[in-house]
């Protein structure tokens, strides 16, 4: 039996909506199969007032052994620092968070917003949010570089906007299971498992990606949405095409542009008019090119590229 | 547009820009912004003018620059076709031609 707490800062509850769709294993496998309590819950939770404050506290003082800590949503510091703008349970949540982190053995961030600040910390950043070990691609953030949970492992990061519902419970699962060890995190503390290759790793549009031939308007039923409507999937770390969404599909495969969501940069655009969903370029050359390729390097594999391509890969390929 | 007349059109273009249809070569849109803006600007004419269409966008019939840009290496160049799939151009071209919408 392994104790879970979940909890929710500046969010939007995407995350909560997307572990409740959660189907390999669901949130119901976690409890039958894998013998994890859940304390509280925003929306499992039946526990209101005192009766919920009491289950804080004992978390905090050790009555109840902490297990796992879920945290979903950013650390809400505004105003000055006294974190006032985002209470809850009598008091602001950044003080709880602080507390239950130390009593915790892991400590779990979910989704951007509670792994580096996300959309809510993208500048001016008016409720002065971080998430909780980095503030974008800074290290530190709300509980420190030093920060370590009693396990001995640093936050686990599950970044996403949202995060996929099996990516989330996966790692639940082998926490409570006591295969945290078998858990190699990157750089971004990030599980490598699914963090390691790129969006573009499984995409049904890689041949047009090869060809260099371009998807020029939303819907086409042809070519790579990287060169002209923005997509990131060349330099996103996530498995996006390899654990599909709802078991289905995914944005790429559907025809949208991959935003990035699981990268500290998200989002990335400016958000003026024309420019999101649209290849960012300086003086013709995109201006983030696929993760370890050169300028040289790109036109050398752009004339081969358009050379070698055939006939075929400028028709319409995914027809119904 | 069947290819017969996708080719009469091709070379119909080029027989315009060797009779030396002065087109805005300069300045090259730096950024995504500024090529936004000329697409919009695009945008805003006749679609049956042609001449203006080849004017705005600074179209050459042979390659442009210190880098020697042209149609082949560009994005929105289909090599079969002979064809700019940019929709706000969408005309035939060569594949030594050029125009300031070149993006790689």
């Amino acid at each position: 039996m392994a104790n879970l707490l979940w909890l929710q800062g500046g969010a939007c509850s995407g995350n909560t909506m997307s572990f409740l769709n959660a189907e390999e294993p669901s949130a119901c496998d976690l409890v039958t199969d894998f013998g994890i309590n859940v304390l509280w819950h925003p929306s499992l939770g039946v526990e209101l007032g005192d009766n919920l404050q009491k289950i804080l506290r004992d978390c905090v003082s050790g009555a109840i052994t902490l297990d796992i800590f879920v945290f979903e949503g950013t650390v809400v510091n505004a105003p000055d620092g006294t974190g006032e703008w985002n209470r809850f349970a009598g008091r602001p949540m950044k003080q709880w968070v602080r507390e239950l982190s130390d009593a915790a053995s892991f400590v779990v961030a979910i989704g951007d917003c509670a792994t580096w600040g996300g959309i809510p910390a993208t500048a001016p950043n008016p409720s002065d949010s971080e998430g909780l070990q980095f503030l974008k691609r800074e290290y530190g953030g709300f509980l420190g570089q030093g920060f370590k949970a009693k396990s001995g492992l640093p936050v686990i990061n599950v970044p996403g906007c949202p995060a996929h519902p099996d990516w989330i419970t996966q790692i639940v699962v082998a926490v409570a299971t006591g295969r945290a060890g078998d858990i190699g995190l990157d750089e971004f503390q990030r599980p490598k498992t699914f963090f390691q290759s790129f969006t573009q790793t499984g995409c049904t549009r890689n041949m047009h990606f090869a060809y260099k031939v371009s998807a020029t308007e939303f819907g086409q039923r042809k070519g790579c949405l990287y060169y002209d409507l923005g997509c990131r999937g060349p330099m996103t770390h996530s498995p996006c095409n390899r654990i599909l969404w709802n078991r289905q599909s995914s944005k790429t495969r559907a025809g949208m542009p991959c935003l990035g969501c699981t990268e500290p940069e998200f989002p990335f655009f400016d958000l003026a008019p024309g420019t999101v969903f649209k290849t960012q370029t300086v003086m013709g050359f995109p201006k983030d090119m696929p993760e370890g390729v050169d300028k040289k390097g790109y036109i050398a594999m752009t004339a081969a590229a358009k050379n070698a391509a055939p006939a075929w890969a400028e028709q319409d390929i995914f027809v119904v | 547009m069947h290819t017969d007349e996708e080719n009469k059109l091709r070379v119909h273009i080029g027989e315009v820009l060797a009779n030396g249809l002065e087109t805005q070569l300069e300045p090259f849109p730096e950024t995504h912004k500024e090529f936004a803006e000329l697409l919009a600007d695009l945008r805003e004419l006749p679609k049956d003018d042609l001449n203006a269409k080849l004017v705005l966008s600074g179209f050459a019939d042979k390659p442009y620059g210190p880098d020697q840009m042209r149609c082949l290496e560009c994005m929105y160049y289909l090599v079969h076709r002979k064809w700019c799939d940019l929709p706000e151009l969408a005309v035939p071209v060569e594949p030594d031609w050029y125009c300031r919408l070149w993006r790689i």
